[in-house]
């Protein structure tokens, strides 16, 4: 026997459920456990009384004629939120599977407050399309007039058929009335596949046929009311668009945009209201919007992203700097990146602006892109990067002025040569050697001739030796020969470790000359000069046999 | 172990298909052909197994549907005409049921299709059928039940509530959008699902509906009627629930722009000058206008600016608005667009002026496929409202008068008509009957010879239908 305690009971655990749900992901334990004591409920519930069925009143739930639950607080009363969506019976029949009684409590657990949905509770129930769970509506509060129907037919009725009409009728058609002539041609296979592959190729997107329908209902606006109205409808579209992943439709509306304006298919008044759209695209909104979808992963082609890249104005960049430092997502940053490498180009000292962005990854970052961009007034803005606090900036700031700069930038890079890190010291090192003139030779050589340089490390010398081993003049083998020739007493091992440092670059160069002394100093006590010296002569010994 | 129900239905149209498919080849080709054995080996492999779980197998048609062990069977497009033809065998021989009580065997199947085939040529073939599976004890069958007549009453209340709520609740939308109030869509799609239902159980009754017009709430008739009529069409090509109530909903709004347009020119009673017609060629672009200031974008409203701005442009792009641009009609609009032709021209109150009677207004549309209307959808519509349409008056070889009452979508020149005059020319409070019905010589007992204009005679269709 079912009692209405147990009612009572199984409605306090349908109220929890309905937190539960809420709360908790679907492989959450709770979660879980929610769904299986509902289940539980119900089924036990169902083997003594087949179905159940619970009636609802404004504040109260009745299970077989008692008041089982009773709640007149707007905000959580069970029995209100079933009964102001029309509901007044819920019914579960036996044998409702735990799919049915989980989906059933996913509605139930909607937050419709928070959640600006369409849709009711109704609307939910009807469109899982429940096989074991029933329920009576009432529709009247969906109308307003709850006589029309009545009066409606009294009315349409009124307008009586008269019985000479009729039989007027039925003496025409014994007499000459046409003959019915359509026939119907039955459905064939393939009308059904057509029909089919329609359905299927329907695509769910449908904002790019909103924007062609948009561009043609400008030819019916009158007034610059509706001008404004139409664009604000493009300018929605696109951000609806856009917050689906798709771009085309925002490439498709910049394009046309301009082609109008340029065929002039529009009035200028209209124009000025479509390169509103247009500017749209370049808006903090849409660029945001970009963001975010990039960030949740949506990737888009090279090629999209390029032809977006290119339609967008100087106006666009402050918006992609500022999404640059947001991004979580790699692929996203990259994308992002893309953009930035053609859109600023429009305006390399705004594009330049994001060097004082407070974000060093942004920093790097727009320096990267500066030096994607690879035009030369862009070096000016690089000059205090150089100094940013951040090591990792400074880098690629040195690495875009080598690439970039020429013989005016060494000044800057010779600063450079003395960061307090040895890893900026270095990536110095290489972008002076990027740059080939006699001067940049004689900063690394004045370096090298600095009392300092022996207190480098070994890969900070072998670095300066190296980018020096490139010019292969006579003498830079000189300097090289000297060094290695260089005794020490004070600091012999920082002194064997630039000889070290020497013996790996003549080895490099393959200088046959230094044969002789590389030779006498192959059984030095110090190891890290004496295996660079035997693996220097053995490159210059393969050297020679091959060439 | 419990035994859900949706297991059955899952499976149950795949095995109904089959035993379609044995009867169909059984029909065709002898009983020993490879085709008629592979059909029926591949039918007894899925059904068996399920006539062990359930211990027993019910097929019944009811209405125009079939279900199995008490489940409606939600069919798929692919298995429509397997399935039309199931129906109309069924009820050719007046069967109802099929029973499977034990697991079969391939005789089992032959004796029944054997059965099935001959019992064709008797005059009570039902009987025939009955008699002749005595002999074989795992197949029962049962008379098909006239459920029609059946609480026929209540069913025709419920739908013209539905119906007339629908009505009631568009009049009410468009007069608030008139007074710049807001609407709820909320709302709306419930009233739009409430049809959906009302459509799936009972969808020539619904149909019928729209075979009303209310000359003075024509615009909101309108409306409802393109919804319903376009629910159909989508249900016909197998749209599912959630898709029919988005293009009931788009349908229900396609000539939402209407209400722009004053009421004097609305409802003139005498031809449009050139220069209203122009007032309303615009409420296309007034439509989408609205929808799109109504609602921000999403798929609904998107889909619905579109239906409203497409619904009078044809397959060749030529109507209105003129386009300056080719353009692609979306798949609703040209659905929306064979309903809205076949209302309007239905109606005396849009653009023909002259109401056409059912029957001539599909074939001034026949006349219009390929460069106006989609060929494909307009076959799906005639299918489903029949050569002649509810509400068309019609002369049987009887020479009794009648009204088409429901329309047999299995037999499209077969509806069920109500006799208004009898064969003596006496105006009579009519009774309806089935032109499918056929004497003990196998003949059908009333055949239509001709049609007639309902409205060149005034002859209120809602004294009738209603
Ligand atoms: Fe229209
Ligand atoms: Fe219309």
């Amino acid at each position: 026997m079912v009692v209405s305690s147990d009612a009572k009971e199984l409605i306090q655990a349908l109220i929890k459920a309905k937190k539960n749900l809420r709360i908790y992901p679907e492989n959450n334990p709770v979660y879980v456990k929610t769904v299986d004591d509902i289940y539980a409920r119900i089924t036990g519930f169902l083997d003594y009384t087949d179905p159940l069925t619970l009636k609802f009143k404004q504040y109260e739930i009745l299970f077989d004629g008692d008041v089982v639950y009773h709640n007149e607080e707007k905000e959580e009363s069970l029995a209100l939120f079933f009964f102001k969506d029309g509901v007044r019976e819920l019914t579960f029949k036996k044998g409702i599977p735990r799919d049915e009684v989980e989906e059933f409590l996913r509605v139930l657990s909607v937050d419709f407050e928070r959640e600006a949905l369409d849709d009711d509770i109704v609307t939910l129930m009807w469109e899982k399309d429940f096989h074991y769970i029933q329920y009576v509506v009432d529709d009247a509060f969906l109308i307003d007039d709850e006589t029309y129907e009545e009066t409606a037919v009294s009315q349409i009725k009124g307008s009586s058929a008269d019985t000479e009409g009729i039989l007027k009728a039925y003496e025409d058609a014994i007499g000459t009335e046409r003959a019915a002539k359509i026939n119907v041609v039955p459905l064939t296979n393939d009308d059904l596949r057509s029909i089919i592959q329609e359905i299927e190729n329907d695509p769910p997107d449908k904002t790019l046929n909103l924007i062609q329908v948009l561009f043609e209902m400008f030819f019916y606006a009158e007034g610059k009311a509706e001008y404004d109205e139409l664009s604000q409808f493009m300018k929605s579209t696109l951000e609806y668009a856009i917050g689906r992943g798709n771009l085309e439709t925002a490439v498709y509306t910049i394009r046309k945009i301009r082609s109008s304006i340029k065929e002039g298919l529009y009035d200028s008044n209209i124009n000025i209201y479509l390169r509103g759209v247009e500017q749209f695209v370049n808006s903090a909104r849409f660029i945001n919007l970009l963001g975010e979808v990039l960030d949740n992963g949506v990737e888009f082609t090279n090629d999209l992203l390029y032809e977006f890249a290119v339609l967008l104005d100087k106006n666009a960049i402050p918006h992609l700097i500022y999404i640059l430092g947001e991004l979580k997502n790699i692929s996203a940053r990259r994308a992002t990146i893309n953009i930035l490498s053609v859109v600023g180009k429009k305006d390399i000292s705004l594009l330049a602006r994001g060097l004082n962005d407070g974000r060093w990854y942004v920093v790097r970052n727009v320096i990267y892109i500066l030096r994607q961009i690879g035009e030369r007034n862009a070096i000016e803005h690089l000059t205090t990067a150089v100094r940013h606090p951040d090591k990792r900036v400074r880098k690629e700031a040195i690495r875009a002025l080598g690439e970039m700069g020429s013989g005016d930038v060494l000044h800057i890079l010779k600063g450079c040569l003395s960061d307090p890190d040895e890893s900026v010291r270095i990536t110095t090192v290489r972008a002076v050697g990027l740059i080939r003139t006699p001067l940049s030779k004689k900063i690394l050589v004045d370096e090298i001739a600095e009392k300092s340089f022996r207190e480098k490390s070994f890969n900070e010398k072998k670095e300066f030796f190296e980018v020096l081993s490139r010019w292969k003049d006579g003498d830079v083998i000189d300097l090289l020969v000297k060094i290695l020739r260089r005794r020490a007493f004070f600091k012999r091992m920082k002194n064997d470790e630039t000889r070290a440092a020497a013996a790996y670059c003549l080895g490099l160069m393959g200088v046959v000359n230094a044969m002789d002394h590389l030779i006498r100093l192959q059984g030095s006590n110090n190891r890290l000069l004496r295996e660079n010296v035997r693996a220097a002569i053995k490159r210059i010994k393969d050297g020679k046999s091959r060439g | 172990m419990e035994k859900a129900g949706v297991n059955t239905e899952v499976d149950g149209k795949t095995i109904l298909n089959q035993f379609a498919v044995v009867l169909r080849t059984g029909n065709f080709y002898d009983a020993d052909n490879v085709a008629v054995k592979s059909a029926v080996e591949k039918f007894l492999n899925i059904a068996n197994p399920a006539i062990e779980a359930e211990g027993v197998f019910r097929i019944d048609l009811i209405g125009e549907y079939f279900y199995i062990n008490d489940t409606r069977v939600r069919y798929p497009l692919e298995y429509i005409l397997n399935f039309d033809y199931l129906v109309r065998e069924f009820r050719r021989r007046d069967l109802g049921s099929v029973i499977f009580d034990a697991p079969l065997g391939v005789d089992d199947v032959k004796a029944f299709l054997k059965t099935f085939i001959n019992s064709i040529y008797s005059n009570t073939p039902f009987e025939a059928m009955e008699a002749s599976l005595e002999e074989t004890p795992g197949i029962r069958v049962e008379k098909l039940k006239r459920v029609r007549e059946e609480g026929s009453l209540d069913r025709r209340k419920i739908v013209k509530k539905s119906y007339f709520n629908a009505v009631s609740f568009t009049k009410g939308i468009m007069n608030k959008l008139r007074a710049g109030e807001k609407v709820s869509l909320k709302k709306a799609k419930r009233v739009v699902e409430s049809m959906v239902d009302t459509l799936l159980a009972e969808e020539q009754l619904l149909i019928g509906m729209t075979a009303i017009k209310d000359y003075d709430e024509y615009t909101y008739h309108h409306c409802v009627n393109v919804s319903v009529l376009s629910i159909a069409i989508g249900q016909k090509i197998g749209l599912n629930r959630r898709a029919l109530t988005e293009l009931g909903l788009i349908a229900l709004f396609h000539d939402i722009g209407k209400m722009e347009i004053p009421k004097e020119i609305l409802n003139k009673p005498t031809a449009f000058t050139e220069e209203e017609w122009r007032v309303i060629m615009r409420h296309p672009y007034w439509g989408a206008r609205t929808i799109l200031k109504l609602k921000g974008p999403d798929k609904i409203s998107i889909r619905s600016a579109l239906v409203a701005f497409q619904h009078h442009i044809n397959r060749d792009n030529t109507g209105y608005p003129k386009l300056h641009e080719p353009m692609a009609l979306d798949f609703y609009s040209k659905i929306v667009s064979v309903a809205d032709q076949y209302d309007a021209m239905t109606s005396s109150r849009v653009y023909s002026r002259v109401p056409l009677p059912p029957d001539r207004a599909l074939s001034v549309m026949m006349e219009r496929t390929e460069s106006q209307i989609d060929p494909i959808l307009f076959k799906f519509f005639v299918n489903m409202v029949g050569v002649y349409p509810i509400g068309t008056l019609v002369l049987l070889d009887t020479r009794e008068m009648g009204l088409v009452y429901e329309c047999n979508p299995l037999f499209a020149d077969r509806p069920r008509v109500m006799i208004i005059v009898d064969k003596g020319g006496k105006k009579i409070k009519g009774s309806v009957v089935d032109l499918t019905e056929k004497d003990s010589t196998n003949r059908y007992t009333r055949s239509i010879v001709k049609t007639l204009d309902p409205n060149k005679y005034r002859i209120n269709l809602a004294e009738y239908l209603l």
